[in-house]
């Protein structure tokens, strides 16, 4: 298990000697630093909502004020140097650009009124960008202009699916129910096997490039310099995931937040919904080899089914907690913090398909033709929209954020104390 | 010069009005000083010591009174304020109304007449930190060397034993407010300055913890003729502070509070924390600061602190002050720009360096003058024959102030001259 080796970079060129340029900063262990600004880096944050950045005068009353701010190497006042100076590479390393839960109490308490919470924000989101795999598609998700390719490639490749399910039916094996074997069902449409073996491919193609993108920025991760000098782990892997876990479940490190509390509310109905509907998602798929729901594996579930029940009332959590944060988006922004394109991308994006999937059960109950296949269409390009672009949209924070916690807690860096040394 | 020239009006009687009358009057104008409170010398005559040598302004303020007594171009209103002011340069007509105090200065009162008195009122000299009874002496150096009733303090057992106890002719109770106007032909603005508010700041904890005060509170308490007679104690217990945090920028150079820098509090800072050292040899200080604003020939007092093993500088703004509530002692929430890392940082008395906010921010001068964002007056006032001077143009310290008075003072008597 005790695999991860931290080694401290040597200046930001692998050179230790001084030179006029290099500055001396407590945050590299009062190693000299040469300071090679990346001026797009900078420009890329000020775009994405780190507009305020140049204010900041470095006084580091948001370090003070963050409840989740370790005691050693506190972030984010470090992070708002590296920013202001275009320091790339340390703001791609630093495991506490994902410490932080965006709760904004240094942005209101901010003497110059920059807003760290939405620099740190901007910072996750270059991250994202940098470590995906492949990087094309990060560069489609992170800018509108590239929305309609977005939206069209899971158009055509669902359309073609369904033009083709008979050609590709007798291909793979399977025969597509027709006429009166069936209940009445999508499954003329799209058959079960085609949908799993379609979204089956494409999970399975996101899985693989989430995972490159992880373990890539899992490697960054050990380069950062807050870990200190010979950092030792103070517990193992698992033991980390584990406690880290718990702590997302429990929503522990939004709830220390003193400036807006209801974005633990609405994250934590969006976490659990999404929880009910992935458990559903995975019992359907299964269900003819299911020993848990065999039984009753009768299709359509009937809206009593405890499958159905867990599914509708996941889906009204997800829907009440979505709507909850584009009202704080909205109208309070600052609090929430400034909303980039890429914020806004993955919270309609949840909200369409919690929408579309509404839309479609509602149109189905009401036998209504047409109409319940063109939303059910809908519906399956957000949900692929949602799920295969997962690694290149915010929606990846649930896998970066989770990999900087399980090294932070491997290494002791909690809020309130330093890394044990 | 000709004698019949009208008299410049200052307004305000403290060090920044106080210096406009004497350099004015002394070369022979007529001046009318204008002072609200019930004697001279504003924020100045508050202090403990001045900066950087450490010599008490009462010195310097003595002899200031001094020239004014002794000056027949001088006329000093106290108690007074300035309602209206209309006309133009060289022709201005103000009225000016002046509360009643009651006390006639015919003749003299003896303080056994106060001790017998049962009246508490705060004391606005001390900053409220302590009570004067209902006649009353302002302070010790106070000029008009005169007593002051407050006739809404007293109790009606009071207003027995001042009719009884008093030498007759001392106090004339039906004295009634009085306005009247004077033709003045310049007017000097010097209505100064009061401290940030610390209510505003909740997380520094003011309200919350009574070991936190503020840098004009540690004044008084310093100073020999304060609530605690010149020690520096604890408000909590009364006992000796061992060690003493400064909050520098405490509201200044803060966008939600003071957008712009006070420019004394980092001196005044300097100088408490050698008051503290001064007083008690073993205490120890803390400066927790953005920068040490210590310009030109100030930054040796600075560096002479930094030589004492006593003091620590940290450079880092204080987001948080909270009591810890068993030991009592005061918790800052910091970070240590320079070492990268948040320090436990307890202490037993916090001294929070509030900023200068102008007294025009919200009593304006009845005059349309030119004010910026945040109540000061722009030094050219926008009026021709107006003039300001000290913290109502900007946060200043008393030597800046001093010689911005003296050219205030002459500006004014050029406007007298040209007629």
């Amino acid at each position: 298990m005790e695999t991860s080796e931290i080694t401290v970079p040597e200046g930001e060129n692998g050179q230790d000697e001084a030179t006029p340029l290099d500055i001396p900063s407590p945050s590299t262990n009062g190693r000299p630093v040469r300071v090679d600004p990346d001026l797009e880096f900078i420009r890329a944050l000020r775009r994405s909502g780190g507009d305020s950045l140049k204010k900041c005068m470095q006084c580091g009353n948001c370090s003070a004020a963050c409840p989740l701010s370790p005691h050693v190497n506190p972030f984010p006042r470090k992070e708002m140097a590296w920013a202001l100076w275009g320091m790339k590479d340390r703001l791609l390393t630093d495991p506490d650009i994902w410490l932080c839960h965006h709760c904004n109490d240094c942005s209101t308490n901010c003497p110059r009124q920059t807003r760290p919470g939405d620099v740190l924000g901007a910072v996750r989101q270059q991250c994202i960008l940098h470590y995906a795999f492949p990087g094309i598609l990060a560069k489609w998700v992170s800018h509108p202009k590239y929305l309609p390719i977005l939206l069209a490639i899971p158009a055509i490749l669902l359309g073609l699916a369904a033009r083709y399910r008979e050609a590709i039916g007798e291909f793979l094996g399977f025969s597509v129910p027709m006429g009166d074997r069936i209940v009445y069902s999508f499954a003329p449409m799209f058959p079960h096997w085609l949908l799993n073996s379609f979204f089956g491919l494409f999970t399975v193609l996101a899985l693989a490039a989430a995972i490159i993108g992880v373990w890539r920025f899992s490697r960054g991760l050990k380069r950062s310099s807050v870990w200190g000098e010979n950092p030792e782990p103070v517990k193992g892997v698992l033991a980390s995931l584990g406690s880290v876990l718990l702590k997302v479940v429990n929503h522990d490190r939004f709830t220390t937040c003193d400036t807006d509390h209801s974005r633990s509310i609405s994250h934590f109905f969006v976490f659990f919904g999404f929880i009910a509907l992935t458990v559903v998602t995975i019992m359907v798929i299964t269900g003819p080899f299911n020993p848990l729901i065999r039984g009753d594996f009768v299709y359509p579930f009937s809206l009593w089914s405890p499958w159905k029940l867990l599914a509708n009332i996941g889906g009204l959590a997800v829907l009440a907690g979505i709507l909850l944060m584009i009202w704080e988006r909205l109208y309070f922004g600052h609090l929430a913090g400034t909303s980039s394109y890429f914020d806004w991308l993955l919270v309609w994006s949840i909200f369409l398909v919690v929408a579309s999937g509404f839309a479609t059960e509602i149109l189905h109950m009401l036998r209504m033709v047409p109409h319940r296949h063109v939303a059910y269409f809908v519906h399956l390009v957000f949900v692929f929209g949602l799920l295969v672009y997962l690694p290149y949209s915010k929606f990846a924070h649930m896998l970066y954020r989770t990999t900087a916690m399980v090294m932070a807690e491997r290494y002791g860096r909690e809020a309130g104390k330093g890394a044990e040394s | 010069m000709s004698p019949d020239h009208k008299p410049i009006l200052v307004i305000g009687g403290g060090i920044a009005g106080m210096t406009a009358a004497v350099e004015a009057a002394e070369v022979g104008y007529p001046v009318v000083l204008v002072e609200k409170e019930p004697s001279l010398g504003g924020r100045v005559v508050r202090s403990h010591r001045y900066f950087p040598k450490m010599c008490p302004p009462t010195c310097g303020f003595e002899i200031n009174t001094r020239r004014i007594r002794g000056n027949p171009n001088i006329e000093v209103h106290t108690m007074a304020t300035v309602e209206e002011v209309s006309g133009d340069v060289g022709a201005f007509r103000a009225r000016i109304k002046k509360n009643p105090r009651y006390v006639t200065g015919d003749v003299s009162i003896d303080d056994s007449v106060v001790e017998q008195l049962t009246s508490d009122r705060p004391n606005e000299f001390n900053m409220g930190l302590d009570t004067t009874k209902g006649l009353y002496y302002p302070h010790t150096a106070a000029y008009p060397p005169l007593h002051v009733v407050d006739k809404e303090a007293l109790s009606d057992g009071d207003v027995a034993v001042l009719t009884e106890a008093c030498p007759p002719g001392a106090l004339d109770m039906d004295m009634a407010e009085e306005e009247f106007t004077i033709d003045v032909g310049a007017v000097i603005v010097a209505t100064g300055w009061k401290g940030y508010d610390p209510g505003n700041l909740p997380n520094l904890g003011f309200d919350r913890c009574p070991d936190v005060i503020t840098n004009l509170i540690m004044e008084r308490l310093a100073a020999p003729n304060g609530p605690t007679g010149g020690k520096i104690l604890r408000p909590s217990n009364g006992e000796a502070p061992t060690n003493v945090a400064f909050v520098q920028c405490a509201g200044s150079r803060d966008e939600n509070h003071l957008p712009y820098c006070s420019a004394v509090c980092c001196m005044a800072s300097l100088k408490q924390a050698r008051y503290i050292r001064e007083a008690y040899p073993d205490a120890k200080v803390t400066v927790f600061y953005i920068d040490v604003r210590t310009l030109g020939r100030l930054e040796k007092f600075y560096y002479e602190l930094v030589e004492d093993e006593n003091i620590t500088f940290v450079k880092g703004k204080v987001a948080e002050i909270n009591e810890d509530p068993e030991t009592h002692e005061l918790i800052l929430e910091v970070e240590d720009t320079v070492a990268g890392e948040r320090p436990d940082s307890r202490f037993d008395m916090v001294v929070l360096a509030t900023g200068i906010v102008p007294n025009t921010a919200d009593s304006p001068i009845p005059l349309e003058l030119d004010y910026d964002d945040y109540g000061f007056l722009n030094g050219a006032t926008g009026v021709e024959g107006v003039f300001a001077a000290g913290c109502a143009t900007h946060p200043c310290d008393v030597s800046r102030t001093t010689k911005e008075s003296t050219a205030a003072a002459l500006k004014a008597i050029q406007c007298l001259n040209r007629g």
